[in-house]
């Protein structure tokens, strides 16, 4: 198990180093200069120099990812062009409000998946899959900033219930940062929920047909016994895939989500660091998107051993 | 949607007419600031408790001598002050200073400081601050130092007394350094002190309080030299949906906003739940083709263009009618106003110059647009569907903003739009956007009779004589079509019903120094 464990942290490095790369080297193709977007029209050519020098861009590109390689693994992932701040601290004020919205969301999805899904594989062919399947099917095609937007007028506007936008830390106001949180946990959930709401439902149908159901079924247990411990405790563990690479998408940023609610998170951080050919803060969330797949699935490997027994880490033998 | 507005922003420059000739003394407000709303001073028993404003663009960062960024200066303007500051006409106004002296030969300026003023650490104001204050922002080449390519010198004789010494005349010396917060007073070694990005140290009637990612919180500073504002603080919050800020605005979770789309005007006048503000900005928005290019660079075939366009229907589109058409850089209410317009909307004129000097029948020509300011997109298509029409078929080739600026700064493009913002001094607006050699002159424009006019207008000490070059100046560039300037938008503001003391402006500078809350 550990060994397994420090073999995958090994492929992790090597993983990081090669997105570091790919990157770094895709920035340099994509049009557009740091320092002009910085300065905008009124560059003074003087000025602009000046800054490209301080900023290193006038070395050589292998030179500037040697160095800014050598600042991250010391944990300084360098200083934003834009906003003159450090990245790790930009990253670290963004992380409270991503993991509260990635969080909840993924909650949402769940609690949306489990049940409609459950139900509509218990009834195949019922209205219940007819109604599952379509707002399934709805819950895709809606595009999040519409619905996000349909969210706020009913809710903020119109009803009243709850604040239009914004973030309020757990730590502030947990009353608060519950409140700001529900809207776009919803918005953002839908899309997941309703992806997970089939994958569910196939895979409950599936565990349906097996053999130990059918004798489970057989020797008389009782119908809700049957679906609890011989269909969902085999239906679910695939799930845990699905949803973990959900949470990481939800994690790295769901940017149209983060826009409408202004919501301050690292998909908005993504969004400028690109918009403003931010090398070191882009380089830095990437980076970090990175880490949150490799660790994500990592954690979903490793909880696959204990909800499936027969699935072991041990060195084979 | 981008974060970093404004950055094409800050054309930059001022009115000068505050100091009109050489060495005369300049009529002084001592004391109390120059506030302009019809509100007497920060004292009664108004409600305090703090305003919350919704503002469309996140600030890239704190340090006024870096960013560049509009969302920026909408939170600095109420930290920071400058030696002078422009009022809602756009003169210059004592603020740090309270009254300056120039000499006969317009070279020496001479500035008294206020007494009594502190910054927001309890440390004393005085002249070593500002010369401090200037010479970081030249001896960094920061992104301003350009404002003070003029300047020679800069002294402290005495603690209340800094002289600026230039090397030529240059009668916008009041914009340049005071109009707008980017030449803002920070105390000496802040700069290495403190980390200017994310706090502030300013001398403003409010106080940075806290930075986040989704806001940032300013608090009354009670010892300002001004009236204290009435507000005990002020909450900045970023939201960059529009149905987001109107539905905050309505249910009273915000009380100001400025993101307020063009379209959305007409629905909300007649609105009880929102005051909506209107009025005509300083910002200039045009066409530029580059001249360096056949058949752009034969001035007929430009002028071609310019009779195909019709202005209002550009308008229209762009601004849904929230914007006055103008053929010139500087609206109406601007005293640098000019009235020239010599171009009808002529498409058979237009047809006929174009034919006479396009390159090719349909003449293509590429548009570069970015979605950094959509108005551009939407003036490019009603101008595609006009200019299709007198034989010039239009590619719109839209950019984000970073690779926009690229292509611009290599003259890799046809022809662009763009807008200057935040105009006062028309050495700001006409200088470097049209002299030969200029550093905005992107459209390689080139008229030696223009490079007089405005070399001569930029060390005119006399005002009318100094309207009359450029006056003379903008109807060359006009004719010339360097610029086919198209229209002056709307700065559009709501806020709460019964909020008082604001005062919206041209320049778009926010201030809530004398803002008092509903009820």
């Amino acid at each position: 198990m550990t060994r397994y464990v420090l073999r995958r942290l090994l492929q992790s490095v090597a993983v990081l180093l090669g997105v570091s790369i790919l990157v770094f080297a895709i920035i340099q193709l994509v049009p557009g200069d740091p320092i002009r977007a910085a300065l905008g029209q009124q560059a003074d050519p003087e000025t602009y120099a000046a800054l490209r020098e301080r900023a290193g861009l006038d070395d050589p590109v292998p030179l500037q990812f040697v160095n800014w390689l050598a600042g991250a693994a010391t944990g300084d992932l360098g200083v934003s062009f834009r906003t003159g701040e450090t990245v790790l601290s930009q990253i670290l004020a963004r992380t409270p409000a991503t993991l509260s919205l990635a969080g909840a969301a993924i909650v949402v999805a769940l609690l949306i998946a489990i049940p409609l899904g459950t139900i509509s594989a218990l009834h195949p062919r019922s209205p219940v899959d007819w109604f599952a399947s379509l707002s399934s099917q709805a819950g895709l095609s809606v595009p999040d900033f519409w619905l996000g937007i349909l969210l706020i007028l009913l809710f903020a506007g119109t009803l009243g219930w709850l604040p239009s936008s914004g973030y309020t830390p757990f730590t502030e106001d947990p009353v608060d940062w519950a409140r700001h949180l529900i809207l776009p946990a919803i918005t953002a959930g839908v899309s997941s929920g309703s992806i997970l709401t089939r994958f569910v439902r196939s895979s409950v149908l599936e565990s349906l047909g097996q053999d130990h159901v059918r004798t489970a079924r057989a020797k008389g247990m009782r119908a809700r016994d049957v679906l609890t411990w011989h269909v969902l405790r085999n239906a679910l563990v695939p799930l845990v895939t699905v949803a973990g690479v959900q949470l990481a998408y939800l994690l790295s940023g769901v940017v149209v989500v983060e826009y409408v609610f202004a919501w301050p998170g690292l998909g908005q951080l993504a969004f400028q660091a690109v918009e403003s050919r931010d090398y070191p803060l882009l380089q830095g969330t990437v980076l970090l998107f990175a880490v949150i797949f490799l660790v994500v699935n990592l954690v979903v490997d490793l909880a696959y051993a204990r909800l499936d027994p027969r699935i072991s880490y041990r060195s084979a033998r | 949607m981008a974060a970093r507005a404004g950055a094409a922003a800050l054309g930059i420059a001022a009115l000068v007419s505050a100091c009109g000739g050489g060495g005369e003394e300049v009529d002084v407000d001592d004391g109390n600031g120059t506030s302009g709303a019809d509100q007497g001073g920060g004292d009664g028993d108004a409600p305090a408790g703090t305003l919350v404003a919704a503002i469309s663009a996140q600030p890239d960062q704190f340090d006024p001598h870096k960013t560049q960024a509009y969302a920026s200066f909408q939170v600095l303007e109420n930290v920071y002050d400058t030696l002078v500051v422009p009022d809602a006409e756009g003169e210059f106004q004592p603020s740090l200073a309270t009254e300056w002296t120039t000499s006969d030969d317009a070279l020496t300026w001479t500035f008294t400081l206020r007494e009594g003023v502190t910054f927001h650490d309890g440390s004393a104001f005085d002249s070593a601050d500002v010369v401090y204050s200037y010479r970081r922002i030249i001896d960094e080449q920061l992104a301003n130092a350009y404002r003070f390519a003029s300047v020679a010198n800069i002294d402290a004789p005495d603690p209340q007394t800094v002289v600026i010494t230039l090397s030529t005349p240059t009668p916008a010396l009041l914009d340049n350094i005071g109009g707008f917060k980017g030449m803002a007073i920070i105390p000496e070694g802040a700069g290495q002190q403190t980390d200017l990005a994310t706090t502030a140290v300013g001398t403003g009637p409010f106080t940075l309080e806290e930075t986040g990612a989704g806001g940032v919180t300013l608090a009354r500073y009670d010892d300002y030299w001004g009236d204290p504002a009435t507000v005990e603080g002020v909450e900045f919050r970023y939201v960059s949906e529009p149905a987001a800020a109107l539905t905050a605005l309505r249910s009273g979770d915000i009380h100001w906003t400025d993101n307020v789309p063009p379209q959305d005007i007409e629905g909300l006048q007649d609105d009880e739940e929102v005051e909506l503000g209107v009025t005509p900005s300083v910002d200039y928005w045009y066409l530029a083709m580059n001249q360096t290019r056949p058949p752009f660079d034969n001035r007929d075939f430009r002028r071609g263009v310019a009779y195909g366009i019709d202005r209002e229907e550009v308008t229209e589109a762009a601004r849904f009618g929230a914007a006055t058409t103008n053929q010139t850089a500087i609206p109406e209410q601007s005293l640098w106003y000019h009235e020239y317009a010599p171009f009808e909307h002529d498409p058979d004129q237009a047809a006929d110059l174009i034919e006479q000097t396009a390159a090719a029948t349909p003449q293509p020509m590429g548009l570069m647009v970015t979605d950094e300011y959509p108005e551009t997109v939407q003036a490019a298509q009603v101008i595609q569907a006009q200019l299709a029409e007198v034989g010039v078929e239009i590619g719109i080739e839209q950019e984000a903003f970073a690779t926009w600026l690229d292509r611009q700064a290599a003259g890799d493009y046809d022809a662009f739009l763009l807008g200057w913002l935040g105009n006062l001094d028309p050495f700001g607006f006409y200088h470097a956007q049209h002299v030969c050699e200029g550093t905005s002159n992107f459209q390689g424009y080139c008229n030696p009779e223009v490079d007089t006019l405005l070399n001569q207008a930029a060390a005119e000490t006399d005002q009318e004589a100094r309207k009359a070059l450029y006056d003379q100046a903008a109807e060359l560039i006009v004719d010339d079509v360097s610029y086919l300037y198209l229209y002056n938008p709307d700065v559009v503001q709501a806020w709460a019903p019964g909020l008082e003391g604001y005062e919206i402006r041209p320049d778009k500078a926010i201030n809530f120094e004398t803002v008092r809350l509903p009820e």
